[in-house]
């Protein structure tokens, strides 16, 4: 029998986030896990970031987890996506060698000496801790964080043929929904699917546009400075009338239509079957052409997502142009699996009346690496928390794109996979990529979850911008050289006027003044020439849209008053005047704030009103 | 606001004074166990109408009817009692005082009102308009403010929010799913489509002084130089001897006012002291008074003597009717309004003038929405200037997000407009700075 701080239960992009947390807080961690070398492994594309997503993974970064990192050891193109638009909305996204990526994710586990890997498959839980396995030895744990992604009670759907798995040559997990039931927990099912692979030799690539990434790579983690991988192209082709048609008159073979699936899946990630149907009038789908790594030898064709049977797959691929003659090396799939109703869980990811049991990632309704990720890291970081006997960490809305994905969670349910996106944010702009390390690392550091390397690198970044930001906002008393020069480049600048505002015109080029402005304004330049130009462009849009960003900041202000008018645990709702219908809602959620309180669905301001007022009062008693 | 929003209360419903009947309401959680302590028992089926005697400590108070509404199908969404007494004063006294006896709280005023909003049954511009409803003194004021309760306003300001979230999902789209190969929303369409709503809404600003004309009543000042007929001819208006006229020059020196319908709304006469220097110091502040009233006007009444035509030029944005006195007495100048009260000639002309100046320049069209107080305007503007905001930043290029951010703003605004509450800080702020409801 082995005593560990903390169990986590499952190896994917959630656990792995998990456990490295938890041991770099100094807790003994075992990660136990099905297959040793499915630890980190992309079930869907090989891509991690995109648009929201992206954010996430800097989030990690910035807390000092692991995905950034191994996304740069991984990483064969990469693409910084909303490049034309403003930093807040920017994503960095990369293609990544699978393979690659889920060795990276193991390296990085081997590296931590308080994570003890164990292969099995985990049978039940119980109070107390006792983590059972199926070959029926036992684990003892203080805490427990369960990140068991798609695989409980998981079927797979190809076409007219089910089977029992979590991810193509994987087994299901049978077994642990009871024991979370036994907890009192309410569990739904959901779905989700996956497009064929096809084999890249079949294929004839002079018919397909080319995708490249960016010119100048960009790592995710602070820690890379330079990125290992080559770096590669992806493709583009479109669906055409021929695959529309085959698709309609198979409707009746796939198990969405047929009605053998009837969880719910991601609207915004649809099949190809529900794109037919759903948009009828278009008149073609882009299929991206992703490789699944740089030897490997299939690719990823996402925007075909599909459970049809195999042959109707085929033919539909063959009607793409390029592929012609193509061979799919591994066929569509969908799978269906169990998932916790997250209103269940507080803002720690705790699971309600269970101290020291945490979910995290796929199993709490969200889909994507990155999501179940950021859940992975934060749900670590308050077991680990627990077992130091410290308070959790919850990070508020206008502070990360997690705090978002977490409270909407908890708040709102979700009836289909969860996915970020930049809209959910209300205050997006506090959220760009650009301030993570301000925002978050000084928390971590806290925490005391940070390896010093990423401490110091952040500190120099911080200090790096401020200075820039400094000398930028001085007033300059420009000689008549500079003055003269300034006219000529198009710019006037009048006296005590200052770089910042320069940088606030639309027609600003900071490669052009940095190339004509080392004489005249060697200050300036020089400590602009220091920063990266990742860190240039953020300085410059700081300056430009510095109004906009103060009026979502004092926007966020106004609200925090009730995100921190607390609401105890012991709440009991019976209060004089809550109709039973918000006394029902707001007893099944126990929101753990007025803010979080107020934004559930159906909950109206009267009852704010009433729970405020009570709040209020007991905070007076005290 | 002031009281808490869960306990019960009670209220006269009715004014106060003697009348054939008077109702009685009390609202909360125990106002049907109040019913059953005042002596109706067995409590009546909901939405039942009951003949009950009210007793307190087994003395009769009155005979009444009384209904029982259960939440939420109430007016203010709470259970609520009401119940329909005898008109007297006393009678009513001693029911409120056994109500509360029983534990119920006396309501503060437009706290009925601030119930339904809160709970829901009423958007806040309905609210608004329950107030105007009941303030109403003219059939038309009636019917305005009848149709903002019915939600012309809100529908109006609805029907924009939404224009804007037609526009707000698809610059979102672009920003989220920018990678999908789809064009949402193209540039030209998007600045059509804020400028349809910034028309929308400044339609709506638009709407304001009429909508407060309507709902407020109109102030017009008789003005002109000492014995012009000022007083005469308001008393002529009013249709009795409200001012007192003499030939003695400087008689009104405080401002005389009254109120007659005209145009469909309540108008306010006031008769000023006349125009002149004078080193009198009550005349001269009356004619400092003069003066500001007639900047402040809505309409000015400008006389002047026919028999000794002189005007004193007044500061005024207001409508301003030039008015010849005393036509019995000298001729009037080509193309002017002549009236002589004595001998009751152009009164009939000069209300036919005042009519049509406050038909065509302050009655808020029939049916349609209308802003009517003050924070209705500053919710407008406030969607206006965004929606300008978001317009410019859409023009000069700017990314998705940053005209994203204005079109929240307005759509926002236009949210408080419609009393859709997003935050119940709102409420208390409203409740507290305006004073709406009854
Ligand atoms: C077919 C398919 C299609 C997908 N499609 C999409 C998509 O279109 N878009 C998208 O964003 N995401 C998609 N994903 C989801 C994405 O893969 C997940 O969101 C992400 O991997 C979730 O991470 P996780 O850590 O929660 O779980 P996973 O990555 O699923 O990892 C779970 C791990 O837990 C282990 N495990 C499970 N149960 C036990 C147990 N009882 N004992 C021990 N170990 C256990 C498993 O072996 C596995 O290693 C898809 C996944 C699949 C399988
Ligand atoms: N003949 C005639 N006398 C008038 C008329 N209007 C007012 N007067 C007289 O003019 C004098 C001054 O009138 P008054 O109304 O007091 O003037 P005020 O100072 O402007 O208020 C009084 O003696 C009135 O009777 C009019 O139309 N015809
Ligand atoms: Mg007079």
């Amino acid at each position: 029998m082995s005593r560990f701080d903390v169990v986590v239960i499952g190896g994917g992009h959630a656990g792995a986030e998990a456990a490295r947390v938890c041991a770099r807080g100094g807790a003994r961690v075992a990660l136990v896990t099905m297959m040793r070398e499915a630890i980190g492994r992309m079930s869907c594309n090989p891509a991690i970031g995109g648009l929201a997503k992206g954010n996430l993974v800097k989030e990690i970064d910035a807390l000092g987890g692991l995905m950034g990192e191994a996304t740069d050891r991984a990483g064969i193109q990469f693409k910084v996506l909303n490049r034309s638009k403003g930093p807040a909305v920017q994503g960095p996204r990369a293609q990544c060698d699978r393979d690659l990526y889920s060795a990276a994710v193991r390296a990085i586990l081997d590296a931590e000496p308080n994570i003890t890997v164990v292969e099995g498959a985990v049978t039940a839980v119980s109070p107390g801790f006792v983590v059972a396995l199926g070959d029926g030895s036992t684990l003892h744990a203080k805490a427990v964080v369960i990140t068991t992604g798609t695989f409980l009670r998981a079927l797979m759907h190809s076409g007219e043929t089910r089977t029992q798995g979590g991810r193509f040559g994987e087994p299901s997990a049978e077994g642990l929904s009871d024991s979370l039931r036994a907890f009192g927990l309410e569990l739904g099912r959901l779905k989700t699917g996956t497009p064929p692979r096809v084999a890249k030799d079949s294929v004839d690539f002079s018919r397909l546009e080319e995708a490249p990434g960016d010119p100048v790579p960009r790592p995710f983690s602070i820690l890379t400075d330079a990125l290992p991988q080559p770096q590669v192209l992806c493709h583009l082709t479109y669906t055409s009338d021929a695959a529309h048609n085959l698709i309609r008159s198979n409707l009746h073979r796939a198990p969405m239509y047929s009605g053998q699936i009837r969880a719910t899946g991601p609207r915004y990630c649809p099949s190809i079957e529900d794109k037919v149907v759903r948009f009828a009038d278009k008149e073609r789908h882009q299929v991206f052409v992703e490789p699944e790594g740089l030897e490997h030898p299939w690719l990823y064709m996402n925007g075909i997502s599909t459970s049809l049977p195999a042959d109707v797959q085929d033919r539909v691929v063959r009607s793409l142009p390029g592929f012609e003659q193509a061979t799919i090396a591994r066929y569509g799939y969908a799978v269906e699996y169990d998932y916790v109703n997250p209103q269940q869980l507080d803002p720690g990811l705790q699971v309600r009346g269970v101290a020291g049991l945490f979910l995290a990632g796929q199993i709490n309704g969200t889909s994507g690496y990155e999501e179940a990720a950021a859940q992975g890291l934060l749900a670590g970081i308050n077991a680990l928390q627990f077992v130091r006997e410290e308070n959790p960490l919850v990070l508020r809305r206008d502070q990360a794109y997690t705090g978002v994905m977490i409270d909407d969670l908890i708040t709102l349910g979700t009836e289909e996979p969860y996915r970020m996106f930049t809209s959910r944010a209300e205050h997006r702009l506090l959220l760009g990529c650009d301030s993570v390390y301000e925002r978050l690392t000084p928390i971590a550091e806290r925490l005391r979850i940070l390896d010093r390397e990423r401490l110091r690198r952040v500190e120099a970044r911080i200090s790096r911008i401020a200075r820039a930001r400094e000398v930028t906002a001085t007033p300059l008393t420009p000689d008549k050289t500079t003055l003269e020069w300034l006219r000529e480049a198009g710019l006037s600048l009048s006296e005590k006027s200052s770089v910042e505002r320069l940088m606030q015109r639309h027609d600003f080029d900071l490669d052009a003044f940095l190339m004509r402005a080392g004489t005249a304004l060697p200050k300036v330049v020089s400590a602009l020439r220091e920063l990266t130009e990742e860190e240039r462009e953020s300085v410059v849009s700081a300056a430009r849209y510095s109004g906009y960003i103060e009026r979502q900041r004092r926007e966020a202000d106004k609200v925090s008053a009730d995100e921190e008018l607390r609401i105890p645990a012991t709440m009991t709702y019976g209060l004089p005047g809550l109709s039973r219908e918000m006394t029902e809602k707001l007893s099944s959620i126990r929101p753990a704030s007025l803010g979080q309180a107020s934004r559930i669905p159906g909950v109206t301001p009267a009852a704010i009103a009433i729970l405020r007022m009570h709040l209020r009062r007991s905070v007076d008693v005290r | 606001m002031n009281g808490s929003l869960t306990d019960t209360i009670v209220a006269p419903a009715t004014p106060v004074g003697r009348s054939a009947l008077a109702i009685v309401r009390i609202d909360g959680p125990q106002s049907s166990a109040i019913l059953e302590s005042l002596g109706c028992s067995p409590l009546p089926d909901e939405r039942h109408a009951v003949f009950v005697r009210l007793k307190k400590d087994g003395e009769l108070l009155d005979e009444c009817v009384a209904i029982r509404y259960l939440a939420p199908r109430s007016f203010t969404g709470n259970d609520l009692v009401e119940l329909t007494l005898h008109g007297n004063p006393l009678l009513v006294q001693r029911v409120v005082s056994a109500a509360i006896s029983h534990g119920a709280r006396m309501a503060e005023p437009g706290e009925f009102t601030e119930r339904a909003v809160v709970n829901g049954k009423l958007d806040l511009v309905q609210a608004e308009s329950v107030a105007d409803l009941i303030n109403a003194r003219t059939p038309l004021q009636a019917k305005l403010s009848l149709s903002n309760l019915g939600g012309s306003l809100s529908e109006t300001a609805g029907r924009l929010r939404e224009g804007l979230l037609y526009v707000i999902s698809r610059l979102e789209a672009a920003l989220d799913f920018s990678e999908e190969g789809y064009s949402f929303i193209e540039r030209d369409d998007a600045i059509a489509r804020v400028d349809e709503s910034l028309n929308g809404v400044q339609r709506l600003n638009d709407t304001f002084r009429r909508g407060v004309a309507s709902t407020r009543g109109l102030e017009a000042v008789i003005i002109g130089r000492p014995n012009a007929g000022k007083s005469t001819l308001l008393n002529r208006l009013v249709g009795s001897e409200r001012s007192i006229v003499t030939p003695v020059a400087g008689t009104t020196r405080d401002i005389v006012r009254e109120t007659i319908e005209l145009g469909g709304l309540p108008v306010t006469l006031s008769d000023t002291a006349g125009l002149r220097d004078s080193d009198d110091v009550v005349e001269s502040i009356g004619i400092d008074r003069a003066r500001e009233a007639a900047r402040r006007a809505d309409i000015i009444l400008q006389l002047i003597d026919a028999t000794a035509p002189d005007e004193e030029p007044v500061e005024t944005s207001a409508a301003v009717i030039r008015v010849y006195t005393k036509s019995d007495l000298a001729d009037v100048p080509e193309g002017e309004l002549g009236i002589s009260v004595p001998a009751e000639r152009g009164i009939e002309e000069l209300l036919a003038r005042l009519d049509a100046v406050v038909r065509d320049q302050f009655v808020a069209p029939e049916g349609s929405a209308v802003l009517v107080n003050e924070r209705q305007r500053l919710a407008a503007v406030e969607a206006e200037s965004a929606l300008r905001a978001a317009r410019f930043s859409l023009a000069d290029g700017s990314s998705e997000e940053i005209v994203l951010v204005d079109l929240y703003r307005a759509a926002t605004a236009l949210a408080a407009l419609t009393g859709g509450i997003s935050n119940s800080d709102v409420i208390t702020e409203i409740f507290s700075k305006f004073c709406i409801g009854k």
